[in-house]
């Protein structure tokens, strides 16, 4: 089985209040979870300034099948594609989310979005950098949701 | 219906105790409502300040409000937030719609692709006045509709792969639906045609691209409302029937997403391909035939790969008026050949160094009997798009040796081969030999210029072609390098004997600093690679001066002379040395 990794980012067509737009993710998180665990997907969902950056990692038909699906949600647009290619093993072993609001927005995120859609090489590293590092920030999220 | 069905339908309202005897009024409104929901559609109506008034139980059931959340809505927008049914820009998109019926006091009937969730529940959406100062939103469920009507389309009506409705069926749709709305704005259609599909066909087979058409299907099924009509009409052509009224400002919008969705990559079996669509848009309102809308939508859809697609173009009827033009002009351009109307102009390519005339480019020009001189730009387009380059080609490629070999043999010319050429790239060798047979002229004062747009498809074809032409010892430049991708690759893949470096890096612009480093760039890359480079374009000494610096020695240009008439050309190569004494080369 070949595992197969696809790093993308695109542009928001959700709300642009922020608790609009929380519902929403929250509602594509749910989606996500269970579709990913049925297919043996990981990966991370960044969410910064109107933008989304998500990373899939998994069974090479699945990763399709599942980017496929995304690719014809209409709450994005301007998808691009920084990285996609098989991988020998997954840098995201789990399926996580990191999610920075429009109020708290990273800079340093919105900086290398912007970077990723005018093209710019090595965006796709420092994004998935980025991924990497603040995943671990969908826990302290949820929690604050739920409270 | 019997006063007995009247008494079944009324409903008693909650709580056990007895109601009282409820005035004619009040006993209306629990009939209405009742009667409301029992609509199969999830109603709710709303005064022209969007207060809300009433809405039926549907709008719990089929869009998800719940009845508590419901009872606190005071607006329009409370109550579409509260309808966890639909997805937010759903929700959005119809919050608009209300706002611009209300606004400009007209009913809608918005193209909004209902897709509540994942759950494909189909709905037709209406936004009606009801009374005066009323208005009234419609959500029809119609999934189990459109499921039987598509179910309905025989395996006849559909195309194989990708399941969706064929021309035939469409062509039929458009005959029942559009013969009732002749001349109004109730019905349009929007041809899809996708760019750079052949691409993918060529490069990763033809099953590749079956599953890029199948996704296509389904993207743009998803994209649309299920009220519309999606159809293949074959190869990379789909079409989509819109109804329901909407402003051409909404059918743009649908445009928009539909090169948004069909533009996103695609991912299959490991490749990550990019094909982008142009759309052409007609509506019923013009046309005074059924069939007229596939002909209006279709021009349209040529303006817009004219405009350099990935884009969309609404039907104009001066666009008629051009498509005859070019339909005269394709009449006179088949005549052309036969009745000997073009004719080659030469410009010469120098060498600084030497000081000489090295060769000539060879450049075709169309004498009109009617519109004079026609520039290559008006008419080769169109010849290539009608396979008529073929034979132009060939007849420049003989004219052009005859010509040549007339001149002295340190002089060569550059023939232009158009891409589609290289379509039939063994029929092109064959042209190129004969050619040189016929005249007499050794291969190796015959140069081919190909784009790399030749390269793109990496054909093995087209590779033997190449090296076949330079067994018959001719040489290969590569033009306008510098544009479009100039990919290094493109380079390695064959080994040309010269690279022209496009007049976009001569033409002197502000300071030149960017220009001059890529000629420069050009230049030690050619020297590397083994490879002549020359400059086109260089109209003026400063030109020259700068070309010169940035160490590039071979030029063409207006600066020494504009294409000419084959009678100049002798004239031309005998005076050059005595016009253009050595120059010393000028510091930058």
């Amino acid at each position: 089985m070949t595992l197969y990794r696809i790093l993308y980012c695109s542009r928001s067509e959700l709300a642009d209040s922020p608790a609009a737009g929380a519902e929403e993710i929250r509602q594509i998180l749910a989606k996500s979870r269970a579709n990913n665990a049925r297919d043996d997907i990981t990966g991370g969902l960044f969410f910064s300034n109107q933008c989304f950056a998500q990373v899939l990692e998994g069974p090479a038909e699945k990763v399709e099948e599942t980017f496929e699906r995304i690719q014809c949600d209409m709450r994005h647009r301007d998808v691009t594609v920084l990285e996609a290619g098989p991988i020998a093993t997954r840098d995201f072993p789990a399926w996580s989310m990191a999610f920075t609001g429009s109020t708290d927005a990273s800079a340093f995120g919105q900086a290398v979005l912007s970077a990723a859609f005018s093209g710019q090489t090595q965006a796709g590293d420092k994004l998935l950098d980025i991924l990497r590092s603040v995943v671990v920030r969908e826990d302290e999220w949820l929690a604050n949701e739920a409270a | 219906m019997g006063a007995g069905m009247l008494d079944e339908m009324r409903v008693e309202p909650p709580g056990d105790a007895p109601r009282p005897m409820p005035s004619d009024d009040a006993h209306l409104a629990d009939h209405l409502q009742a009667a409301l929901n029992g609509v199969p559609a999830a109603i709710f109506t709303f005064d022209q300040s969007l207060n809300l008034i009433f809405a039926n139980d549907r709008v719990t059931t089929l869009l998800g409000a719940a009845p508590e959340q419901l009872a606190e809505c005071s607006t329009v927008f409370d109550l579409l937030a509260a309808c966890k049914g639909l997805d937010y820009v759903t929700a959005q998109r119809v919050g608009g719609a209300v706002l611009a019926a209300t606004a400009s006091n007209e009913p809608r009937h918005p193209p909004i692709a209902l897709s509540p969730g994942d759950a494909k529940t189909a709905f037709n959406l209406q936004i009606s006045k009801s009374g005066s100062d009323h208005w009234m939103v419609l959500f029809e469920d119609v999934t189990a509709r459109r499921a039987a009507e598509s179910e309905a389309i025989p395996q006849t009506l559909r195309d194989p792969l990708t399941g969706l409705p064929n021309r035939k069926h469409l062509n039929d749709r458009i005959a029942d639906v559009v013969a009732t709305v002749i001349g109004r704005t109730q019905v349009w259609m929007i041809l899809v045609d996708l760019d750079r599909f052949k691409t993918v066909n060529d490069t990763l087979g033809h099953p590749i691209g079956d599953a890029v058409l199948k996704i296509v299907g389904r993207r743009l099924t998803s994209a649309m409302r299920d009220s519309d009509e999606v159809a293949r009409l074959g190869g990379d052509e789909f079409a989509l029937l819109i109804r329901g009224r909407p402003e051409p400002e909404a059918v743009a919008t649908v445009a928009r997403r539909l090169i948004d969705v069909l533009g996103r990559p695609y991912l299959i079996e490991g490749h990550l391909i990019h094909i982008g669509a142009s759309l052409g848009i007609a509506s019923s309102q013009d046309i005074s035939e059924h069939d007229h809308l596939f002909k209006n939508a279709d021009l349209a859809l040529y303006a817009a790969k004219k405009a350099g697609r990935n884009t969309f173009s609404f039907f104009d009827p001066a666009m008629e008026a051009r498509a005859h033009k070019r339909r005269a002009m394709e009449i006179d351009l088949r005549k052309a050949i036969a009745l000997r109307q073009f004719e080659l102009h030469y410009q010469p390519q120098i060498d600084l160094d030497l000081n000489t005339i090295t060769g000539f480019e060879a450049l075709v020009r169309w004498r009109h009997p009617e519109h004079g001189l026609v520039p290559p730009n008006d008419f080769i387009p169109l010849a290539e798009e009608i396979g008529l380059i073929v034979a132009i080609g060939e007849w420049v490629l003989r004219e052009a040796c005859r010509d040549a070999v007339h001149w002295p043999e340190s002089i060569s010319v550059a023939v232009n081969v158009s891409p589609c050429q290289f379509e039939n790239a063994a029929a092109l060798v064959t042209s190129i030999e004969k050619a040189l047979k016929a005249s007499g002229l050794p291969g190796n004062r015959l140069e081919v210029e190909i784009t790399e747009s030749v390269l793109l498809r990496k054909e093995s074809a087209v590779l033997s072609a190449l090296h076949a032409m330079r067994a018959l010892g001719v040489r290969i430049a590569m033009d306008d390098f510098g544009t479009g991708y100039s990919s290094l690759s493109q380079l390695s893949s064959f080994p040309f004997d010269k690279i022209k470096i496009d007049r976009s890096f001569v033409t002197s612009k502000g300071d030149c600093k960017d220009q001059n480093a890529i000629v420069r760039a050009i230049t030690a890359l050619g020297i590397s690679l083994g490879m002549a480079t020359i400059a086109e374009g260089v109209e003026t000494s400063e030109e020259l001066a700068r070309i010169r610096a940035n160490g590039c020695t071979s030029v063409q240009g207006y600066h020494f002379s504009r294409p000419l008439p084959i009678e100049q050309v002798d004239g031309l190569i005998a005076g050059f040395a005595a016009r253009h004494p050595i120059a010393t080369p000028q510091a930058a």
